[in-house]
């Protein structure tokens, strides 16, 4: 049996490369990794928290995540998500100390992914990603554009 | 030979139209302009489907504004916009400059571009297919710009695999992963004007290295 940690040097390996392919436009690219996780669970709900709320039980429930909570902001554009104990973390930790930006996010992409399929989304992507390997965390702020009406409707999300 | 640089040094990327067609006789040079890039292994992994139908370019319109709007809303509300505009002095000029762009009207003109070349990678078995196709863009630019024409490379659509997608189902494009890219569209016109802001290169000793990295003594 192979500790995760194989998997996340696999996939720390693999953004690396990519990164050096496609510099910033890496991060769109990768906006499918993960998604297959959540698409083989039952997630239920018919609202965007209902089914936030049923990923992250999932998601903690088979143990990729020890810890998440999540807040929506900005005319419900942006969904932040905030992570602890994610088994990714030393792939993000890794990529830093070898000087790549963390970009990839498979938690925040599966639970997009939902979003889209149950709800309809428009349009949904990672927008920024701030690792703390101090803390055993990441904050991740994700756009999740419910309809075309959506874009354009800007608020502060610094301050969030 | 002639020196082409005046050619090269002279084009702009230009995205605002005049209705007038372009006749074929321009088109196919253009098309015949990309045939003859430069390839790895000679490859030539390229197919070029050409777009006149008012319909489907409003379609690739829509596709362009929305994808660059979604991208750049959350960039305006991040803070990561705003730094590219300070150079515009008036708050209010450059207020309307960033919701021009976090609108994502300003990828719009696919849809009012008499000509749009969808530029499409074969991938299986080739080696360079994103840089060959980069290059077959680039001679297609420079034709455009010899014939009078102006014209817009816009890689944005094809950049989220989600876009891309839409992108592929519009045009029939086989959507399985291993098969074909959609790198970008090019939108090709008569100018209908001048541009406002001629975009600024950096100099020359900011970007050249003489026989090692860093070095800006000329060998």
């Amino acid at each position: 049996m192979y500790d995760v940690s194989y998997f996340n040097d696999l996939l720390a390996r693999m953004e690396e490369i990519f990164f050096h392919e496609l510099s910033e436009c890496s991060k769109p690219k990768v906006e499918l990794v993960g998604i297959d996780f959540l698409r083989s669970k039952k997630i239920e709900g018919d609202t965007v928290e209902q089914v936030i709320e049923s990923c992250i039980g999932h998601v903690m429930k088979e143990g990729l995540v020890k810890d998440i909570s999540y807040s929506i902001h900005g005319f419900g554009i942006l969904l932040k998500l905030v992570m602890k104990g994610c088994i990714h973390l030393p792939k993000e930790v890794r990529l830093e100390e070898d000087g790549v930006e963390p970009y990839s996010c498979p938690i925040a992409n599966m639970i997009l992914d939902r979003l889209v399929e149950l709800l309809h989304y428009h349009g949904v992507y990672v927008a920024a990603m701030k690792v703390d390997h101090h803390k055993g965390e990441c904050v991740v702020k994700c756009a999740i554009y419910e309809n075309v009406e959506k874009i354009g409707q800007v608020s502060d999300w610094v301050n969030v | 030979m002639g020196d082409i640089l005046d050619v090269i040094s002279t084009r702009q990327s230009i995205r605002r139209y005049t209705s007038e067609p372009i006749p074929d006789e321009m088109i196919d040079k253009i098309l015949e302009a990309a045939r003859w890039a430069p390839s790895g292994e000679n490859e030539q992994p390229w197919k070029l489907i050409v777009v006149r139908d008012p319909e489907t370019r409003h379609q690739l319109g829509e596709i362009a504004r929305q994808g660059t709007g979604q991208r750049v809303t959350a960039e305006y509300c991040l803070g990561q916009l705003q730094p590219r505009f300070e150079g515009i002095k008036d708050v209010e000029q450059r207020e309307s400059v960033m919701k021009f762009m976090y609108s994502g009207e300003v990828s719009k003109f696919p849809a009012t571009a008499p000509l749009v070349i969808i530029v499409v990678g074969e991938l299986k078995g080739m080696f360079d297919t994103p840089y060959d196709l980069s290059a077959c863009i680039e001679n297609m630019l420079l034709e455009a710009h010899s014939l009078g024409l102006g014209a817009c490379w816009v890689h944005g659509p094809a950049v989220y695999p989600r876009t891309a997608e839409k992108l592929k189902k519009l045009l029939k494009i086989p959507t399985g992963i291993g098969q074909y890219k959609v790198l970008a569209m090019v939108t090709f016109g008569w100018p209908d004007g001048k541009r406002k802001h001629p975009r600024p290169k950096k100099n020359i000793e900011d970007i050249v290295y003489w026989e090692e990295f860093g070095r800006k003594e000329r060998s």
